[in-house]
């Protein structure tokens, strides 16, 4: 069967429409809607130019937002790719029973598996500073309590740690699936050569499964600039905007303050931020080269 | 054999494209999300003839609330067969942002409920709200019937009607009588007897005043009630209103300068410590004071069902340049949606729904009161009743703060003061944060874009 020239991209094009109507097309309204002023309910929109930009980047939440997004995604970093990598060596490990390496897997997992918003509530209760479990726990061994969620200063690191019990299980288990990809014989030659656990884990295992790792990195980082649900079940941003990140601020604009046109701006900010991010992380680790 | 499997293929992926290209264009418009059996009735029986589906939002999904507005729904349309109700309720929160969304588009609701003030003046200078003058015009004896200080909120500065309340309410302190008598504390009058009242009870080691602030808005409540004390009604009207904001007056200062005398005395940590915990914590005995709305009795009662309490009004300032006279709170009520279809059958039914007779069970059922005259007359829970009084006795009454103002300003105040109960941020510092969002918002709304 011979076939025309123009056949397959034919077989792409249902696809492709799809990908444009639903990823592209928005973007580039979204880009569009940046240079007006509107809201949800009203019926026209105006011309601002880049009126909506200027106050987004004179906007004095902008330097706290970018502080705490990063705090999250560095901290992320280290604890959910960091430990969560050390976790699934672990694991994976020649150190467990085959049976307790599955109940850890799974019994780390579990809290992914709860919705944000439970989470956030539950870790709301935890903090209590009255009632909470947090506070009691402190005053068992004498240590005063805080005011948790309330504190200024404190609030953002809550929830960054409220993100790290929930996710580092999720990475843990998404490395474990690649180290058990790694060929068994790399493994065993490295062992007979005198490799110990910690060579073999940094000269074998982690190469091995280093696409898994820059997936791991991209979606931990990516995530902490789309971080919403974390913070709107638990501070909403407060107290003042202590605690307040790109996502929320979006959502906020839109829906709170009706201006659909700085939502946009932040919209296309955290678009270019995570788009410069990943084509940063691909090129230096010059992924799907080898 | 070959051509078929090629008019096959091409076939396929032509519906698909048809699909994929129908998913992508505008899908048509569903039933709200309430999507819940009411709705889907409804629209089965508007097909069915000349039966009026009368869309109705309302933001009580809590029991028992949700089933008393339910059951009247139904006995209206048992009695009015030719009316139909599809009902949608949310949380606070999510039914505002709701409500913004279809409110200006073809699925907006014909009666919806809708916060006095700013929330609602928005939509009207969208033109979206029926104005009901001519309906009160036409129906004098509808007028009367309804208690006229509660009606002025849900009037605007150009003299449209634009709702009727639902629930009456407002922020009174409220005290645990217990305490008061074994500390030997007489009910503080004014500023003075009050902070001297919280400084005896924290030398004691009681609580003075349970505050839980950390979803913000239950500061704007203290702040609106001292604003009230500390400017002058003329320069708060000309403030509040988003096309004159400046907020220069040293009064709003004072007002913060109080609002942070009393920090000493509230709950540890006010910003972490959310608004149902805190009048808990007050129903549990474990505090003295609790600065309160009129419709949170019956929680009052849930938690704790032999507390002991009663209330006073807002310690007053000797004084001040304020007015003292002005109760904080606002009704909450319903509005017409102007797109509607059916507004005669909108006007009738709020005026049962809203009237004397239903009104006289709601307070009975659930506690609340609404703006008809004469329905508390089988009440006798006496915290009702002197709730009660204490709204139809006031001489005028102040929209929330955070309903008053435009909704960038409310956001700066909000934060702002949550930065000043954290010691983050000095009374001078929030005044100058909101002046710069009041000069923003004087554009803004100069420009037509709603706020």
């Amino acid at each position: 069967m011979k076939t025309k020239k123009h056949t397959p991209y034919l077989y792409m094009l249902p696809g492709l429409i799809m990908v444009l109507c639903f990823v592209y097309i928005p973007v580039i309204t979204n880009i569009g809607y940046s240079f007006f002023r509107l809201s949800s309910y009203s019926a026209g929109a105006r011309f601002v130019g880049l009126d909506n930009y200027r106050r987004f980047f004179s906007s004095d939440v902008l330097p706290i937002m970018l502080r705490n997004n990063i705090l999250y995604a560095v901290i992320s970093l280290i604890v959910q790719v960091g430990f969560g990598t050390v976790m699934a060596l672990v694991l994976e490990s020649t150190l467990l029973k085959p049976g307790a390496s599955a109940f850890y897997r799974n019994f780390y997992y579990i809290p992914a598996l709860i919705s944000l918003t439970a989470v956030g509530l539950m870790f709301t209760y935890i903090y209590d500073p009255s009632v909470g479990f947090l506070n009691g726990l402190l005053k068992i061994f004498g240590i005063p309590g805080k005011g948790w969620l309330g504190d200024s200063k404190l609030a953002i690191y809550c929830i960054i740690a409220m993100s790290q019990w929930q996710f580092t299980g999720y990475i843990t288990l998404l490395m474990v699936v690649a180290f058990q990809n790694v060929p068994r014989d790399y493994v065993e030659a490295a062992a007979i050569d005198g490799a110990g656990p910690v060579k073999r884990a940094i000269h074998i295992m982690i190469p091995q499964a280093k696409e898994q790792l820059l997936v791991c990195t991209i979606i931990t980082i990516i995530g902490a600039f789309k971080l919403y649900t974390e913070v709107y079940s638990t501070t909403a941003g407060g107290p003042g905007n202590s605690s307040q990140v790109l996502g929320l601020f979006l959502y906020q604009q839109a829906f709170l303050h009706d201006d659909l046109g700085m939502a946009a701006v932040t919209g296309v900010f955290i678009f270019v931020i995570t788009v410069t991010l990943s084509i940063i992380q691909i090129r230096v680790t010059r992924s799907g080269q080898e | 054999m070959k051509n078929l499997m090629k008019k096959a293929a091409a076939i396929l992926l032509a519906g698909t494209m048809i699909l994929s290209l129908a998913a992508c264009g505008g899908s048509a418009p569903q039933q709200g999300d309430g999507g819940n059996e009411s709705s889907a009735a409804a629209a089965d029986t508007a097909k069915s003839g000349d039966v009026k589906v009368i869309k109705f939002y309302h933001r009580f999904p809590d029991e028992p609330y949700n089933s008393f507005i339910e059951k009247k729904l139904h006995e209206y349309e048992e009695t009015h067969q030719d009316i139909k109700f599809d009902i949608f309720a949310a949380q606070n929160q999510e039914y505002k942002e709701k409500v913004k969304i279809v409110v200006g588009g073809e699925d907006t609701p014909d009666i919806f409920f809708s916060w006095a003030g700013e929330f609602t003046e928005r939509f009207i200078r969208e033109g979206l709200i029926l104005d009901l003058n001519p309906y009160f015009e036409a129906d004098p004896e509808w007028k009367d019937s309804l208690i006229e200080t509660q009606m002025d909120i849900y009037t605007n500065d150009d003299g449209m009607i634009y709702g009727i309340p639902f629930r009456l309410d407002a922020k009174v302190m409220f005290y645990n009588r217990d305490i008061l008598e074994e500390n030997e504390i007489e009910v503080p009058e004014t500023w003075d007897e009050f902070i001297a009242a919280c400084e005896k009870l924290k030398a004691a080691g009681i609580t003075p005043i349970s505050y839980g602030n950390q979803q913000q808005w239950p500061s704007a409540h203290y702040i609106g009630t001292l604003n009230q004390i500390f400017v002058s009604d003329e320069v708060r009207e000309k403030d509040y209103n988003p096309s004159s904001g400046e907020f220069t007056d040293p009064g709003y200062v004072k007002a913060l300068e109080y609002y942070q005398q009393l920090l000493p005395y509230m709950s540890d940590t006010p910003n972490a410590v959310l608004p149902d915990m805190a009048r808990t914590s007050f129903a549990m005995g474990q505090s003295a004071f609790c600065y309160l709305e009129l419709v949170e009795i019956p929680y009052l009662a849930m938690d704790n069902p032999d507390i002991n309490y009663g209330m006073f009004s807002f310690p007053r300032v000797e004084g001040a340049e304020g007015n003292q006279d002005i109760l904080t709170g606002a009704p909450e009520g319903f509005v017409i949606s102007s797109k509607t279809k059916y507004p005669d059958e909108c006007v009738e039914f709020l005026k049962w729904f809203l009237g004397k007779e239903v009104g006289t069970e709601q307070c009975m059922e659930i506690g609340w009161f609404n703006a008809a005259k004469d329905t508390t007359a089988g009440l006798t829970d006496q915290g009702l009743i002197d709730g009660y009084n204490t709204i139809i006795s006031a001489a005028s009454m102040s929209e929330w703060l955070d309903n008053a103002l435009y909704s960038t300003v409310t956001d700066e105040y909000l934060t702002a003061v949550s930065d000043l109960t954290n010691g983050d941020a000095t009374p001078e510092e929030v005044m100058q944060r909101i002046q710069v969002k009041a000069k923003e918002a004087q554009t803004l709304v100069g420009t037509g874009t709603a706020g």
